[in-house]
């Protein structure tokens, strides 16, 4: 039996890996940008995660992918969809989350959880890149910033403008044509901000708004859309540490769920091993056991004193 | 990947189905030589009024049929570029695009205005082969394009062609007696447009010159009733599992049932009942494996019948119900009396699904939900049927909170196939795949 598994989140813009061990503690996690034909990003990735667990792909007992590339994976066992592991990835880093609002590179979505943390309903931009970080990449480059910058410069805006159009290409002309007015850098990627963050609202009425909410993918690292969220709903979001592998977070777990499951009844040797160590450390009849605990030791009752006391105490000694 | 997608797995069609393609085949053949035979043609949308044309001996071209079928033979685009050359953008009705366009490649083909014959350079062309309309009538439920999409074809035609307009009112179901059926809104309206049916009656009779005949429509409705009766039979055995038909064949059957001849109908209708009979007998299902079973809220995508029907098969997926099925076409056949049939065409032309007050309408689809036992729905939001997708998130969250049910909603089109993307179907309904075993499971 194998000691750990693999979850892969195989992205429009990036790919995310994740490796656990069977006690699902993460030993590794990569994030690299990718080059969606070449797939040369999510090799990167697995490659990555694996040298930095200091593992092989052989090590591995069971690999998930996710993401928009989830099928073209030759090394993953299995494939499910963002929408089953960004919510079972967010939900074990923030275990009440009652919502998920998720932005990646080509959709956003929003998905509500019941209290087993199970997807109870979901939501996705169904027509075209608007709200998504398509959306901001396209209107980052028409404004020469860098995507990385974007957030805090929009946070700088000291007045409110407004993009009235989601379609990412006009609203790069919409950016181009306040630019040429003379509006500032952080006013028009403020509107830019609160246009995702309008979208996104959308999203949640449909699955119902309720807390706590956890936001992942890569735009939560984003601080203005963060905050244009935030101010939308009227709610404040819980970041994870590390947003964008939510997804990939997600697909290993499952792999660890199912690695278990298939794995219930089999005992690795090592483990065999540990498990005879501890049971003679604790002195233990059966695995599990810590030995008999020393309240459960009965003593020899003590002779009674006086004449019953000895003559009973003769009889025991002679019996 | 845990949604199971085998690719040897087929939808189960129902055989009889076949007979309807052959029967559409044949209705258009008989249309595209009308004119060569001197019949009077009449265009027209939306609401079933061939009958009354058929019984005077008129020749009906109901443009969303023509488009759909035009779609699902992957002959639309021509007849959707020349609606765009004229005008039409993309964001129309593609149903009214592209019988638009077949107007505008009728007018360009045309030899000679008199008799009105069209020929192409390109015999197969189907965009250009239908004959120009005598008469248009506008009888339209609800969309308010198909109304405009009427006066657009006169326009087309140089505004020569005369014009009858039935209004259907919306029925908005506010009143406290208000309800399906029912109700002093319902009673009313249902009269108005009964009137309207008797002046369009007379003005069928100006353009043929002749006393309409009445028996023959009372003939036609009689079977028209039964053919329904049938139908909805045959769909009710579907409350079995596994379900012996699914939705798409029962998307094959709205030709027949909507804008054939009627004469076949009640045969078809007898032999597809018959068909779905002796499956259910030998416990014989729509798709091979039938592990879930869904409710489709949506009109067609024409272009995508049999692909979507192999879709869902391969992911063990039965739908069977929808909306677009189950609550139009003739679907209260009790309300036509075949001797007195107007008021019951009137009435069944008011229930056009998207004709009613949101709350009617979910309750109705609710109710199909339940009755057919459906784990989720699968909702097509067409890009450029706003009617139909309307209510759509009403619809999905009284589906979830009602029922429980994960709900699934996927953008496409009628007939504008670019409106589709596959991999954006995959995903959502994949995902709600995926939350329903989760459930079933954790049951």
């Amino acid at each position: 039996m194998k000691q750990h598994v693999m979850g892969i989140d195989f992205g429009s813009t990036t790919a995310k890996t994740v490796i656990l061990d069977l006690k699902g503690r993460m030993v590794a996690s990569r994030v690299s940008h990718m080059g969606a034909v070449s797939g040369d990003g999510v090799k990167d990735s697995v490659a990555g995660a694996l040298e930095d667990a200091g593992l092989t792909q052989a090590d591995i007992g069971r690999t998930v992918s996710t993401g928009y590339g989830r099928r073209m994976l030759d090394i993953a066992d299995k494939n499910f969809t963002e929408i089953t592991c960004h919510a079972r990835g967010a939900v074990s880093m923030v275990p009440d989350a009652r919502l998920v609002i998720d932005i990646g590179g080509q959709d956003s979505k929003v998905i509500s959880v019941d209290s087993n943390g199970l997807v109870a309903q979901f939501a996705m931009n169904d027509r075209c890149a608007a709200g998504t970080g398509k959306f901001l990449e396209a209107l980052a480059r028409a404004m020469e910033v860098q995507l990385d910058d974007m957030g805090d410069i929009a946070l700088e805006a000291t007045q409110t403008l407004k993009i009235s159009s989601m379609c990412a290409t006009f609203a790069e002309t919409e950016v181009i044509s306040l630019l040429a007015e003379g509006q500032t850098k952080p006013d028009v990627l403020g509107a830019v901000h609160a246009a995702i963050a309008a979208r996104t609202l959308g999203l949640v009425g449909r699955v119902g708004k309720k807390g706590p909410v956890v936001m992942t993918g890569g735009v939560a690292r984003n601080p203005a859309a963060v905050h244009h969220i935030e101010k939308a709903l009227g709610m404040p979001l819980i970041l994870p540490e590390t947003p964008q592998i939510a997804g990939a977070l997600g697909a290993a777990l499952i792999a660890l769920d199912d690695y278990r499951a298939e794995h219930k009844l089999a005992i690795s040797e090592a483990d065999d091993d540990a498990m005879d160590r501890q049971m003679a450390e604790d002195k233990a009849c059966i695995p599990g056991c810590k030995g008999v605990p020393g309240s459960m030791v009965v003593e020899p009752a003590l002779p009674a004193k006086g004449k019953l006391g000895r003559l009973l105490g003769a009889i025991q000694n002679n019996l | 990947m845990n949604i199971s997608v085998p690719h040897d797995k087929r939808a189960n069609k129902l055989k009889s189905t076949r007979i309807a393609g052959k029967l559409v085949n044949d209705y258009w053949q008989m249309v595209w030589r009308a004119k060569e035979e001197g019949k009077l043609i009449c265009w027209y949308e939306g609401s079933a009024i061939n009958p009354f044309l058929e019984a005077a001996d008129i020749c009906w071209v109901h443009g969303e049929a023509y488009s759909a079928m035009l779609a699902a033979r992957h002959q639309e685009v021509k007849a959707q570029q020349a609606a765009e050359e004229r005008g039409y953008m993309k964001e129309l009705c593609s149903y009214a695009r592209t019988h638009l366009g077949c107007a505008v490649s009728n007018q360009r083909t045309r030899n000679d205005t008199d008799t009105g014959i069209a020929f192409g350079p390109e015999d197969d062309d189907l965009s250009a082969k239908l004959p120009p309309p005598d008469m248009i009538i506008s009888a339209y439920a609800y969309c308010s394009t198909g109304q405009q999409w009427d006066e657009m074809t006169s326009r087309v035609f140089g505004k020569k062609i005369p014009i009858f307009n039935v209004s259907l009112p919306w029925i908005w179901g506010a009143k406290k007696d208000a309800g399906y059926l029912r109700g002093q809104e319902w009673e009313e309206t249902s009269r108005y447009v009964e009137r309207q049916l008797y002046d369009m009656v007379k003005f069928i009779e100006e353009r043929t010159g002749k006393p309409y005949p009445w028996d023959r429509l009372r003939a036609m409705m009689a079977d028209i009733r039964r053919a329904s009766e049938l139908r909805l039979e045959a769909m009710e055995l579907c409350t079995n599992t596994p379900a012996p038909a699914s939705f798409f064949d029962w998307v094959v059957s709205i030709a027949p049932i909507n804008n054939l001849p009627v004469d076949g109908v009640v045969q078809y209708f007898e032999t597809v009942l018959a068909e779905v009979k002796a499956r259910v007998a030998a416990g014989e299902g729509a798709v091979p494996t039938e592990k879930y079973r869904l409710f489709f809220d949506g009109i067609m995508n024409w272009n995508k019948v049999g692909w979507l029907a192999e879709k869902f098969a391969r992911y063990d997926a039965n739908v069977v119900a929808g909306r677009y099925t189950h609550m139009a076409f003739w679907q209260e056949p009790s309300l036509i009396n075949p001797q007195d049939p107007v008021l019951g065409m009137a009435q069944n032309y008011l229930i056009c699904p998207n004709n009613h007050a949101s709350p009617i309408l979910i309750d109705l689809i609710m109710g199909l939900c339940e009755k057919f036992k459906v784990d989720g729905m699968v909702i097509h939001a067409s890009r450029t049927c706003r009617a139909f997708t309307n209510p759509q998130f009403l619809i999905a969250d009284a589906a979830h909170k009602r029922l429980g049910l994960q709900t699934s909603m996927f953008e496409g089109d009628v007939t504008d196939e670019s409106f589709y993307k596959d991999e954006l179907l995959n995903s959502r309904v994949e995902a709600m795949f995926e939350a329903i075993d989760s459930r079933r499971l954790l049951v």
